[in-house]
């Protein structure tokens, strides 16, 4: 289905000028003022967006498994985040309790048990991966263990991911409601309103991003990415080449679910709220949009489509806000009807498409025979 | 204390016969009527004129009672002749060229004229309203319920004869011993035992109270089911170890006899929401189950078919003006007033079937033709598909919900020994078995059925023995984008109808065809039955429906764990 080589030859020096663009010349350029604060703080924002969707990537475009749960996975990391910064407020809250405003407003006079270790920030960087990646490991292993596989998984996904945020909806779960957490203050004392922590994080995002990009890299080309490619396009042949599919393809799925974890709670500080509304499938399906757009089974296109997605949707939700949807939607369709590659994949698809003519035209010279019938069930 | 007011009673009872039976000299009685209440008006508050209320017990009718409504509501005034008598008078219209109002006597709507015969005006405020007291206003609702007692309507009468048991006062009970000697109707009769034991529980007659005890524990009536609790606590106290024994045996009764009705309750409920999942997900069950295709946008043709539900019915009724992009567009109506509203539904199901399936059609030959092969893409385009689709409503309908009103054969209820069934969920159980025969119908019986069946079988071996595969593909996903509109418009009836109609039942759609079987219909409708009770079960039993869901929803993950590829599997040799 791919020939890696292709594209990967303008990978490389692409991903090289992203990294140094994304990760020294935008804060150089934020500290001399040609970039705004606000510029900033939204591009900190997609790149978040980006590195959720490179773990999509790394699930679907490489392993072949459509997980709607994505966004379960981002928000709860966000959520664990959002509880030490929630912490983190103090007294300066509403209400000037030690307790978050939530839990005064629901009339809880003392912090819940499984709160209290949040005060601390290591704890916290922890339970950032530990839980999404904890979840996705009882759910992988129930999921992969009885073959679930394809649009099953998906739909599974799906349901986990709406039952998720029932849940957290609920003003019961101590974790915010509908409302969930927002009015953040500082971030291991550094205070979360002033630009240049939130140029720090963006930092750290972008830095994030090159090496979690690096590392998909390093995991794709190794044995491991074969075998994943392999899972993708023939799991029956792999599995009876004595291949344990469901450890590589549980492994692989806890891997993206810290993945989106690390960047839900990158995300959180640096747009200040959390809610239930982010854990919806739809939102799962956004991100697979971007992945899809930008071109799947690659490392840059997830980047290019979650970045040119998002700032396409500022311009145009503002610009055009009845039409957005139906742009979206309509892309959607294009690009998934005809352009199975992406964004990224547009070349290589234009230089297949010349030489199929190329052939088809020289095949004509030579005899008139009809084409087979096989081109159509290829489509 | 009691022998005299029965005598007193049996007076009254008989004209309560009389009434039933002579309805019509009533109206000869009116004029009689008001001048009564007129009389008892003027002669001003105090225990006279509550006595002379009491009095009305003796001829009780609905007149009276609106009579006395009036009289509360303080429609009734007091103008106090220049003669010093006090007649009654009700307000009338402005007397022309002045400021004052004109009035007329409350017994006989004649106008209140001066010495000079000229009428007599009056100001906004001059006058005093007929007042009332508590004590006024208790005799006066003793009156109104006894009328209504003896109110021909026999529903009428046992909302009376259940209100006249609370409080459990024992001057009520002679007049339902009185009703019980003539009373004939089975229903009436009943009510009348009950709310008689319910009285005699405060009986003097310790016999009395153990006998009302047993009965209201067999009858299993709820509402002495907190009554009997504290008469046991009560009895405990005072050392009355019989009644004790009595009240907590009626309770252990009444308290079997709840779980029974909310058990039967449940299933029923559990029937109608599995129904109502099995209408939305039959249409999932032929696009997914059958061809493998994961149409996301299933949601959005129930909105098509709730939204063709509405348009039917506004051109049935006064026409609907839209906006779409802009742009007025007024679609007018036949006007057909309330016979339209009563029938435009049995248009709308046809319609909305017609109108789903032609979407269906022209998303399948734009879209999904090309998608066959590629079920991971076919989710994500037609999801794309319902993005466009669901704000495409709310450009056209507004992004609020439209109301859909329901015909109002469906909001009525039918109760059995205490359960509620009510009419729109039985309704949905009815519609859900109709579109099953039909599908089944379909399916088996018709020679597109055969050959949707051949295709999904093999659609190769079938395209060899010279079947049109992309024809049936494409009957195959209209008829099942049918079906969810006809879901629509069913679902139109129940809930609300807006853009996002659909996004609320994808998921249970999806889910109840996963566990169902894929390619199974039967299995679907053994599912959406499962799924159905276990909801309505649970939220019964943890009273919360939420953590329900929650539950119902993990235990589906749980059981693909034992059953990867649903209930009823659909053999085959192939790997997939």
């Amino acid at each position: 289905m791919t020939k890696a080589p292709a594209a990967s030859k303008i990978q490389m020096p692409l991903l090289i000028v992203m990294a140094v663009f994304l990760v020294i010349v935008m804060p150089l350029l934020n500290v001399t003022g040609h970039i705004e604060d606000f510029t900033l703080n939204v591009w900190g924002k997609y790149l978040c967006y980006a590195i959720m969707a490179v773990s999509i990537d790394l699930l679907w475009g490489y392993t072949g498994l459509l997980c709607l749960g994505q966004a379960l996975f981002f928000t709860l990391g966000g959520y664990m985040m959002g509880m030490h910064l929630m912490l983190m407020i103090g007294k300066l809250g509403s209400y000037n309790s030690d307790l978050p405003d939530f839990l005064v407003f629901l009339g809880h006079k003392k912090l819940p048990a499984f709160w209290e270790p949040f005060y601390s920030f290591p704890f916290a960087a922890l339970m950032v991966f530990l839980v999404p990646g904890l979840l996705a490991l009882i759910f992988g292993f129930l999921a992969f263990r009885s073959r679930i596989k394809g649009v099953y998984f998906s739909i599974l996904t799906q349901a986990l991911t709406y039952a998720a945020a029932l849940l957290f909806f609920r003003n019961e779960l101590l974790m915010g409601g509908n409302n969930g957490f927002t009015d953040f203050r500082t971030l291991l004392g550094a205070n979360l309103r002033e630009p240049s922590t939130q140029r720090v994080l963006y930092i750290v995002t972008a830095v994030l991003l090159v090496a979690v990009i690096a590392g998909c890299k390093w995991l794709t080309a190794s044995r491991f990415g074969l075998i994943q490619r392999a899972i993708r396009d023939s799991e029956n042949r792999v599995l009876f080449s004595g291949y344990a599919t469901a450890n590589f393809k549980l492994f692989i799925f806890v891997i993206c679910a810290m993945i989106a974890a690390m960047a839900g709670a990158l995300y959180v500080p640096q747009v200040g709220i959390i809610n239930p509304g982010e854990m919806t499938t739809e939102r799962s399906l956004e991100a697979v949009v971007w992945v899809a757009l930008g071109g799947r089974g690659t490392l840059v296109g997830p980047v290019v489509g979650a970045v040119g997605v998002n700032a396409l949707k500022s311009w145009a939700t503002r610009a055009y806000p009845d039409m957005w949807l139906l742009i979206l939607g309509g892309a959607f369709v294009l690009v998934v009807m005809f352009m199975p590659k992406g964004i990224v994949g547009i070349p290589g698809q234009i230089r297949d498409w010349m030489a199929k003519s190329k052939n088809r035209r020289e095949n004509k010279k030579e005899s008139d025979v009809p084409e087979s019938e096989g081109e159509i069930n290829e489509s | 204390m009691v022998s005299p007011t029965i005598t007193r009673n049996i007076l009254w009872v008989s004209c309560v016969i009389a009434l039933l039976f002579c309805a019509n000299k009533i109206s000869a009685q009116e004029e009689s009527v008001k001048k009564k209440i007129a009389a008892i008006i003027a002669l001003g508050e105090g225990d006279e004129q509550t006595e002379a209320v009491l009095a009305l017990k003796k001829t009780p009718s609905p007149e009276i009672v609106g009579w006395l409504e009036k009289w509360k509501q303080g429609v009734i005034y007091i103008y106090e002749a220049p003669d010093g008598t006090i007649i009654p008078v009700i307000m009338g219209d402005k007397i022309e060229g002045t400021r004052k109002t004109a009035i007329s006597r409350f017994s006989d709507d004649s106008p209140v004229l001066d010495e000079s015969g000229e009428q007599v005006g009056v100001g906004k405020y001059d006058l005093d309203m007929a007042d009332t007291n508590s004590k006024l206003r208790r005799a006066m609702s003793e009156v109104e319920s006894l009328a209504s007692l003896a109110d021909p309507d026999p529903e009428e009468r046992i909302k009376a004869i259940v209100k006249s048991a609370i409080g459990q006062r024992q001057d009520k009970l002679p007049a339902l011993l009185e009703l019980q000697k003539i009373e004939t109707e089975s229903k009436v009769k009943r009510a009348l035992e009950e709310s008689i034991a319910l009285i005699n529980l405060r009986s003097d007659d310790a016999d009395k109270r153990l006998a009302a005890a047993e009965l209201l524990g067999k009858r299993g009536s709820l509402a002495a089911f907190d009554i009997l609790k504290t008469i046991a606590k009560e009895s405990k106290e005072s050392g009355d170890k019989k009644m004790e024994e009595a009240a907590l045996l009626g309770v252990k009764r009444i308290e079997a006899h709840i779980s029974r009705i909310n058990a039967v309750g449940t299933l029923f409920r559990g029937v109608s929401s599995g129904s109502v999942l099995l209408v939305v997900a039959i249409g999932l069950a032929i696009t997914f189950g059958l061809m493998g295709i994961i149409n996301m946008a299933h949601g959005e043709f129930i909105a098509v078919g709730a939204y063709t539900a509405y348009m039917v019915q506004n051109i049935f009724g006064t026409g609907i003006k839209l906006s779409p992009f802009g742009q007025s567009i007024t679609i007018p109506g036949f006007g057909f007033g309330e016979f339209g509203m009563s029938l435009y539904f049995a248009v709308a199901i046809p319609l909305s079937f017609i109108v789903a399936a032609l979407v269906g059609l022209l998303l399948e030959r734009s879209v999904i033709q090309f998608l066959y092969r590629r079920p991971l893409e076919s989710l994500l385009a037609t999801w794309g598909v319902s993005l466009v689709m669901q704000q495409l409503f709310r450009l056209i309908f507004g992004p609020n919900n439209v109301q859909v009103s329901s015909p109002v054969w469906l909001s009525g209820n039918w109760t059995v020994n205490d359960v509620v069934f009510g009419w729109n969920r039985l309704f949905v159980i009815g519609f859900a078995i109709l579109i099953i025969v039909a599908t089944w119908l379909v399916l088996n019986k018709t020679s597109l059925g055969l050959l949707i069946r051949s295709v999904m079988q093999n659609r190769n071996m079938a395209a060899c023995m010279g079947v049109r595969t992309e024809r049936v593909n494409m009957m195959t996903f209209a008829f099942g984008c049918g079906l969810a509109g006809l879901a629509g418009a069913f679902l139109s009836q129940i809930s609300n109808v807006g853009p996002s109609l659909g996004q609320n039942y994808i998921v249970d759609a999806f889910m109840t065809v996963v566990v169902g079987g894929v390619g199974n219909i039967l299995g679907t409708v053994v599912s959406a039955l499962g799924i159905g009770m276990a909801d309505q079960g649970l939220q019964q039993y943890l009273g919360n429906p939420v953590i329900g869901k929650i539950l119902v929803l993990a235990l589906i993950i749980l059981f693909l764990q034992w059953r990867p590829q649903g209930l009823f599997v659909t053999r085959s040799r192939s790997l997939d």
